[in-house]
Order: C-alpha cells, then structure tokens, then sequence
C-alpha cells in the first residue's frame, strides 16, 4: 500500500504539474482538495482522469470522488478496493 | 427539501401559470401567444426589476438607443422569452403539437461523437434549449446535462409535461466539484455532456470580451475537455417562426491547457471563443438570449 500512495503522490506532483512541492513532503493523511495541497475543482477533473489512466480505476460520482478523493490515504485504498 | 411558502405573488405567479395552461387547451399555441402581449405589456409597466435586469445586456447590444426604443426592446425580449415558455407549455399539454427543427452542422456533430472521446456540447440561454435538446436525440450515444437546481427543476418540469422521458440524464452542478466527476466519467464513456457556457455560478471562471466589455463567463467545460482529450463544439438554438427553430453549430475546437500557472490564459482562450460564437448569435438574434443578469459587473 505505501508503493502506492508514494506512485500517487509522484503522479499528482509530476502531472498536475505541482510546484514547489516534493511527492515525499505530502503527508499521507493531509487533505488534497483547499487548505491542504491546495487543489481545485479542475485539478478534480484531471485526477480522475489520471487514477483511470494509471490505475485502471473509473471514479463513476460525487459519492465515490467526495471519499477517494479526501486524502493520499483515502485515494490510495479507494484504488487498492477496486482494481 | 424545504416547504414552499405560498406568499400572495407565489399564488399570483402559480394563477397566472394556470391561466396560460387554460388558454392553451382552449385556444392553442396562437391563444397563448395572443394573451402574453397584454400580460408582459402590463408587466413591464409595473415592473422596474425587469427593466433594470435586461437593460445589462440590451444597452450593450442597442449602444445607441434612447429609454424609450430601450422600453421597446426590453419588450421584445421578454415577450420572445414568453413565447418560448408557451412553446414548452404548449409542447408538453398537445401531445400532437411538433415544432420544426432545422440542425445545422449535425454532420460536423456526428464525426465528433464517432471518435468516441466524448462531446461536450455548449450551450446558452437561447432560443429553446429543452427542445434543441430533444432534436439531438439522433447522436445514438447517451446525453448528460450538467445543470444548476433552478434549470433541473425546469427541465423536469418540462420532460414531465411531455412524455416522462427525459432525452438526457441531469447531473447536478451544485454537489461536490460541481458535477464534475460525473462529467468527466461521462466523457470517458464516450457521451455528449451538455454544458451552458453563458451564466457565471461559481467554480472555475475567465474573463472575456464581450459586447464590448469585459464579462465572466464559467470555464469549467474546457478545463475538462482539455483533461479528457474531448472535443468542444459550440451549439445554438433560435426560434425562427411560430412553430420552427434552427439549431446550429457555431463552432467547435479541442481545448488544451499548458503549464499550471498559464492555466487561467489558457481557458480563457477558449472561453473568449465561445464568447465569439454568442455575440455572432446576438448579433443575428438579438431577442433571443435570455439573460437578465450584469455579466459585466460580476
């Protein structure tokens, strides 16, 4: 699970095109979207479509994105659930 | 959902809704039309609000025009968004009533949804959405409509009147990312989403020239295109006798965004172009894009 969410975090880092932010100083429980690593509703956008790419994993709804989508920790066990 | 206060204007507006229904049993589309002429005429004497709300677009689009050919217009267009109201109305009570629907361009549409990327397919206040929307049932792939609470209540409305089938799935706007998420797995699926272009509420914006200022209008929908790798095709619908329309494709493009901090330039390149493609269609239209809110000034 740790090889995951450490591919996540160089996934999102990388192709988001994050900077100023190193993958290992995303702390696995902070919160992606607003105060935490500061994405937005279209960096939502784009990691749904990056988890399908990389991962093979459809995120279908609001439900399903609201509660993969709260942290490395919640994104990386929604993946690991369903491929 | 709360409980709906039935204040005197809520039953003033809900007497005068049946009044419309009652004429258009009786006397059909050409009773209907025939009454709204005193009813708005009336209206707009009593009302400062409407005039104050259409006057945003109508001086931008009459610069030259006195209070009193501003009255006029303000007159003609509440009285075309009148007629398009009976025309849902009367659509969804005379199960034989048809309009006559022209599409423009629907080639062009067909070649973008057989490369199976998906479509998202721009939209404005104008003309009669709900039945433009009905027109392009033909596409073969499934129609979503990312839709705000007041335009879902309508169009339920709507659907409901005509035969209890939607041509389209609703996703709502107002949940988490604002509908985004379903948008995107749409699009993934290889579906048309249907997005208004034209009404700034909330999310993700950029600012554009239009009728000679500058305005706000969303850019969510190039943002997920450029993400999905879906085309963008810009589509338009005008009334154009009392019982036909034309829908036309006024553009389309593929949205990309660069670097992340270019991200703002960039969508707002897109937007600028749909922005294009509606003043061309005021230009032509003038009465027919209903919008009563300051663009402008937002």
């Amino acid at each position: 699970m740790q090889k995951l969410k450490d591919q996540l975090k160089e996934i999102i880092v990388r192709d988001l095109k994050l900077q100023g932010i190193e993958p290992a100083g995303i702390e696995d429980d902070a919160p992606l979207f607003e105060e935490g690593l500061g994405l937005d509703s279209l960096d939502a956008v784009e990691l749904v479509v990056l988890v399908q790419k990389h991962f093979g994993v459809q995120i279908e709804d609001m439900d399903e994105g609201q509660a993969a989508f709260k942290s490395i920790n919640t994104l990386a066990e929604f993946i690991d659930a369903r491929r | 959902m709360g409980k709906v206060k039935r204040t005197p204007l809520y039953l003033l507006e809900a007497l005068g809704h049946n009044i419309f229904y009652l004429f258009l049993l009786l006397f059909g589309q050409g009773g209907a039309y025939l009454l709204l002429k005193p009813v708005i005429a009336t209206y707009l004497l009593f009302s400062r609000k409407i005039h104050r709300n259409s006057a945003c677009y109508l001086k931008r689009r009459f610069p030259d025009h006195g209070p009193a050919r501003l009255w006029l217009d303000t007159y003609r267009l509440v009285h075309s968004f009148g007629q398009v109201l009976v025309d849902r109305g009367w659509l969804g009570l005379r199960r034989k009533a048809q309009l006559r629907g022209e599409l423009i361009g629907g080639e062009r549409l067909l070649e973008l949804v057989a490369e199976g990327k998906g479509l998202v397919l721009l939209t404005a206040h104008v003309g009669n959405w709900q039945t433009a929307l009905a027109h392009i049932r033909g596409l073969e792939v499934p129609i979503n409509s990312l839709m705000h609470y007041e335009e879902e209540a309508v169009a339920k409305h709507y659907f409901d009147l005509r035969d209890g089938t939607a041509p389209f799935r609703i996703i709502k706007s107002d949940g988490f990312m604002g509908g985004m998420i379903e948008s995107t797995a749409a699009l993934g699926r290889g579906e048309v989403v249907t997005i208004m272009g034209d009404r700034y509420a909330g999310g993700p914006w950029a600012e554009v020239e239009f009728l000679g200022g500058k305005a706000r209008l969303p850019s969510a929908a190039y943002s997920l295109a450029a993400a999905t790798g879906a085309p963008v095709a810009i589509l338009l619908a005008a009334k154009t006798g009392r019982r036909s329309y034309t829908i036309k494709v006024w553009d389309d493009f593929y949205p990309a965004t660069g670097a992340r901090h270019d991200r703002q330039r960039d969508l707002g390149r897109w937007a600028d172009r749909f922005a294009k493609s509606l003043e061309g269609y005021v230009r032509q239209n003038p009465y027919q894009w209903y919008n009563f809110f300051d663009l402008w000034s937002q």
